[in-house]
């Protein structure tokens, strides 16, 4: 485990690894922290549908978090199940092995999974459990592939999580089937979970000018498809650095070439589109995407008339993590809003220059999680709104600020060209909503109490 | 001018025509497996001999119905005034916290963690802990620090009153900045021993921090105990107030986890006041309103505070409140006042109003002890029969308890009681012996669902509906709450199933 955890952790195609800077950056002691590398880690690997996911560890783990997420399933709910070997002191003094295989037995009975994933926990992985060894065994005993994740919490943060089950997909899944038929222009999406069904409103826009998703990886995705992935003819890496390492160890090892996208807004969609179709290099399908996103756009300019007028000039603050904090500024600038000031705790010092790219120099960067520090850049900058995740919301709310939520928690896709128009629609909602006028009012007592003083 | 915006969310967007067509063409992916057999395992999922094997289970739990120790830690922690919960450990477990919490109460929720990682799993937490401390201190302010570890540091066995010394010592916090600690690993109990262990560990630091006489006073303190409701802790001001009772709430979470909105967030709001803590040490006696969350705090109390302690119940029903009110009323020598005997009347004429429609309706119950107990004897009272009863962190005394409870009633006959099962052991109770609806958190929707019947929702976490958190379900109001909502469920369920010819305007 050591060893996986410290190739993701220096990564090469990451630009965190410089010279005089080396690996993900390292939480802060003391400060109101983010997730985990276990949190990462599921947030990868959970959308995928079809299997069992096992958490081994005290009750916790799985207690708090089962069934959380944002990531949407068109079939199977399996992965909605929150399954855990529980343990208690007498297995953390013994030993967790007996239970664990005992789970797995218990979980292949049944449920007849196509595979389950086993997670490892800060107390697994610090007592000890050989969970490869175990995985290995139990793969032979039943023939149903039992694959060891070795992303426990303490290793780092959620970004780290994300990159390790990566690996674990890359060493156990992809690569292990073939795919019943390929066609020319087979497309991996990495870094895609389906939050809210964004993935059902891009899959169709690709289906459109001619681009087949092989293997979801993981939005809305089956343990099946991603055996295939790298029978893919280029990958699209979605939610930029977190899975970059999938990405270049695929071009390495299957010669599948790799970009980075985003499908925030129209700009970005377009650019990613035609993206593919550099990597695919075929004419016909560069005239066809030419098409679709010319068809696209003036469809979406049509649609916006009404929502940018309301939005134009109107100031933002946006605190959200790594890729969405740059990919979301060039959305919201096509919409005619500005980003006055933009989180960056999660982002990598590229993500930084892209911020700094689209939205101008003199955009404040909030580097630290404060929630004071958002609360001070609204009120310096004088924004109509603030777009951030779930936890930052009531924050936002007792100031009475306008809020956006964009996080996995979030009900409404923003992906694509129709995601933008949806994401323009609850703009509108949010800044018109009635209920700031009545927390601008003053009540008639609060004005006699004015008056007195 | 503005104009109406209409959003789709995933509930209605994705039925569309084109959505379908798509999940239609995806289904080659899935491993291939007909509609009908889908059904047919549908079908054996409610047999006998699925919930006999369901019930063998050894090795593994399935969607667990309780939550770890540091979680009721935090929760005690911001029971009281400028305190910073901080959690020792890995830092992905304090985001779990926050989220929970927040998603619940639908507020801020501050808590901070030491974020230990691999290194710190050779070389110890002691590092993490001295620094964390500092930055917390001095990024957030608090008067008090209350500190919990997670299982990280309980594996590694990290000591962590040496280490708050030596913070102390390296000038990170001063020599007399209060830091209560607890350990709370989430292998042994669970969230109400967390609950019990910190709120232990800040009465009995505050109070040894200033030995000298206790000063006799003619208040009672109350402990609230893992409460999620803040409406709760209000509804009791309310009612001691009204007997004229003076009195402290030791760890008063209800403001931190319910502050108005008025333009200014502020990290702490309210909470026990810290010079009240020692204080109350020479209170007539205490009241824990929750038993089980408090069980070690309640021996502490008894002996160091020399001050009876009536442990529970849970006032939850009739019958439970009025022995509550009764026993305040013996303690503190005060009549109970008119107000109280009229609003007591009120709530038993809701009663006996919804009555013919609760009377003989079954039902399944799931949560922690407390609250447990106080459902199955409010069922009792308005002729609800509890049938499947699981309390996943309840002891041996919760069950005998439990039992005592249903034995006493003619409606309690068919009620069984299973402590450590979780909530797919549930979902084959429900199954195979059908109940009219069930009571309990947000998480057991999905069992209502396969079992087709309504989910009343009382207890922890409720993240899917709104605000009943702030509607009390302890006293006569909260007895009334619950009626409200038990009996326009089943009144609900009337209407949805009713053909034409039944379908009343009159319930």
């Amino acid at each position: 485990m050591k060893r996986q955890v410290m190739e993701a952790f220096i990564e090469p195609a990451c630009e965190h690894n410089q010279p005089n800077h080396k690996g993900c950056a390292m939480p802060k002691p003391g400060e109101a922290a983010g997730g985990c590398s276990f949190d990462g880690a599921q947030i990868t690997l959970l959308p995928i549908a079809d299997v069992a996911h096992l958490v081994h560890g005290p009750l916790a783990c799985t207690g708090n978090s089962w069934e959380s997420r944002g990531s949407l399933s068109s079939g199977p709910r399996l992965f909605q199940y929150g399954f855990t070997t529980d343990l208690s002191e007498h297995d953390i003094i013994f030993g967790g092995e007996r239970k664990l295989r005992q789970a797995i037995y218990e979980i292949i009975q049944r449920f007849h999974p196509p595979a389950i994933f086993v997670y490892s926990t800060c107390v697994t992985a610090l007592i000890g459990e050989d969970l490869d060894a175990i995985c290995h065994d139990e793969t032979k005993k039943w023939g149903t592939p039992v694959i060891p994740i070795n992303s426990p919490g303490f290793v780092g943060s959620k970004n780290l999580g994300n990159r390790l089950a990566g690996e674990a997909l890359l060493q156990y899944v992809i690569g292990t089937a073939e795919p019943p038929e390929t066609t020319p222009f087979d497309l991996n999406l990495i870094g895609e979970y389906n939050i809210a069904g964004e993935m059902w409103d891009l899959e169709p826009l690709f289906n459109k000018v001619g681009i087949r998703v092989l293997s979801h990886l993981t939005g809305d995705g089956r343990f099946e498809e991603i055996r295939y992935a790298h029978r893919a003819k280029a990958n699209m890496v979605v939610c930029s650095r977190a899975l970059i390492n999938m990405a270049r160890k695929m071009e390495e090892k299957y010669g599948i070439p790799y970009f980075e996208g985003s499908f925030y807004g129209a700009r970005e969609t377009s650019a990613s589109l035609r993206q593919m179709g550099r990597l695919f290099n075929n004419p016909e399908l560069n005239k066809q995407i030419e098409n679709v996103i010319k068809e696209e756009e003036e469809k979406l300019s049509q649609d916006l008339v009404y929502e940018r007028q309301i939005l134009r000039g109107l100031k933002v603050v946006l605190y959200t993590g790594g890729v969405k904090s740059w990919s979301v500024i060039t959305a919201l600038q096509e919409l005619g809003m500005k980003v006055v000031a933009v989180g960056t705790n999660k982002s990598t010092k590229d993500d930084v220059a892209r911020i700094k790219e689209r939205a101008g120099h003199d955009v404040e960067l909030i580097e630290s999680d404060g929630a004071a520090r958002i609360l001070k850049a609204v009120k310096t900058k004088k924004a109509d709104i603030i777009i951030a995740g779930g936890r930052n919301m009531y924050l936002a709310l007792k100031e009475q600020i306008p809020f956006l939520d964009i996080n996995q928690e979030r009900h409404t896709a923003y992906a694509g060209y129709v995601g933008l128009k949806r994401l323009a629609q609850h703009l509108v909602h949010s800044i018109q909503h009635p209920i700031w006028e009545l927390v601008r009012y003053k009540t008639s007592w609060q004005e006699e109490l004015s008056n007195d003083s | 001018m503005t104009k109406k915006v209409e959003i789709k969310d995933h509930n209605t967007l994705f039925q569309s025509e084109k959505y379908q067509q798509q999940v239609e063409n995806k289904r080659e992916f899935e491993n291939p497996c007909t509609l009908q057999e889908v059904e047919e395992v549908k079908e054996y999922t409610k047999t006998e001999e699925y919930k006999d094997k369901n019930f063998a289970r050894e090795g593994l739990t399935i969607n667990p119905a309780k939550a770890c120790q540091p979680l009721g830690a935090v929760l005690a922690g911001l029971g009281f005034e400028g305190t910073l919960p901080f959690v020792h450990g890995s830092q992905g477990c304090v985001a779990y916290f926050r989220s929970h919490f927040s998603r619940h109460f639908k507020e801020p929720v501050p808590a901070s963690s030491s974020s230990m990682t691999e290194d710190s799993a050779v070389f110890g937490g002691m590092r993490n802990l001295v620094e964390g401390l500092g930055n917390s201190a001095s990024l957030y302010k608090p008067k008090m620090i209350a500190m919990s570890t997670t299982c990280m540091a309980e594996v590694i066995g990290d000591d962590l009153q040496a280490f708050i010394e030596t913070a102390r010592q390296e000038g990170n916090i001063s020599e007399d900045f209060p830091v209560p600690f607890a350990n709370t690993p989430s292998f042994v109990g669970s969230h109400i021993t967390g609950y019990d262990s910190m709120m232990k560990s800040i009465l009995s630091y505050l109070f040894e921090k200033e030995p000298g006489e206790i000063d006799k006073t003619e208040k009672i303190n109350l402990i609230p105990g893992f409460e999620t409701y803040t409406g709760n802790i209000v509804e009791l001001k309310k009612i001691l107030s009204l007997m004229g009772v003076e009195y402290t709430v030791l760890g008063d979470h209800s403001d931190n986890l319910d502050s108005p909105a008025n333009g200014e967030y502020e990290l702490y709001y309210g909470g026990t006041k810290l010079e009240d803590v020692p204080k109350a040490a020479g209170a007539k006696a205490t009241f824990n309103l929750q038993k089980y969350p408090l069980k070690k705090t309640a021996k502490y109390i008894e002996e160091k505070w020399e001050q009876p302690v009536i442990n529970g119940p849970y006032p939850i029903g009739i019958e439970k409140t009025d022995a509550f009110i009764k026993k305040v009323a013996e303690i503190t020598g005060k009549e109970i006042p008119q107000a109280l005997k009229d609003e007591r009347g009120r709530v038993i004429d809701a009663f006996t109003d919804s009555h013919a429609y609760l009377h003989g309706k079954r039902v399944a119950i799931a949560g922690d002890p407390d609250i447990v107990l106080g459902l199955i004897s409010f069922c009792l009272e308005v002729g609800i029969e509890p049938v499947h009863i699981v309390c996943t962190n309840g002891d041996k005394e919760f069950e005998v308890e439990a039992y005592a409870l249903l034995k006493a009633s003619p409606y309690g006959i068919d009620g069984k009681v299973y402590t450590g099962k979780d909530l797919w052991h549930l979902r084959s109770l429900l199954l195979t012996d059908p109940v009219d609806f069930a009571i309990g958190s947000t998480f057991m929707k999905f069992n209502a669902k396969d079992a087709d019947i309504p989910l009343v929702r009382v207890g922890f976490p409720i993240f899917d509906r709104h605000h009943l958190h702030r509607y009390p379900i302890i006293g006569y109001q909260g007895a009334l709450n619950l009626l409200t909502s038990m009996v326009n469920t089943i009144l609900e369920e009337l209407d949805k199933d009713a053909p034409g010819h039944s379908f009343d305007v009159v319930r």
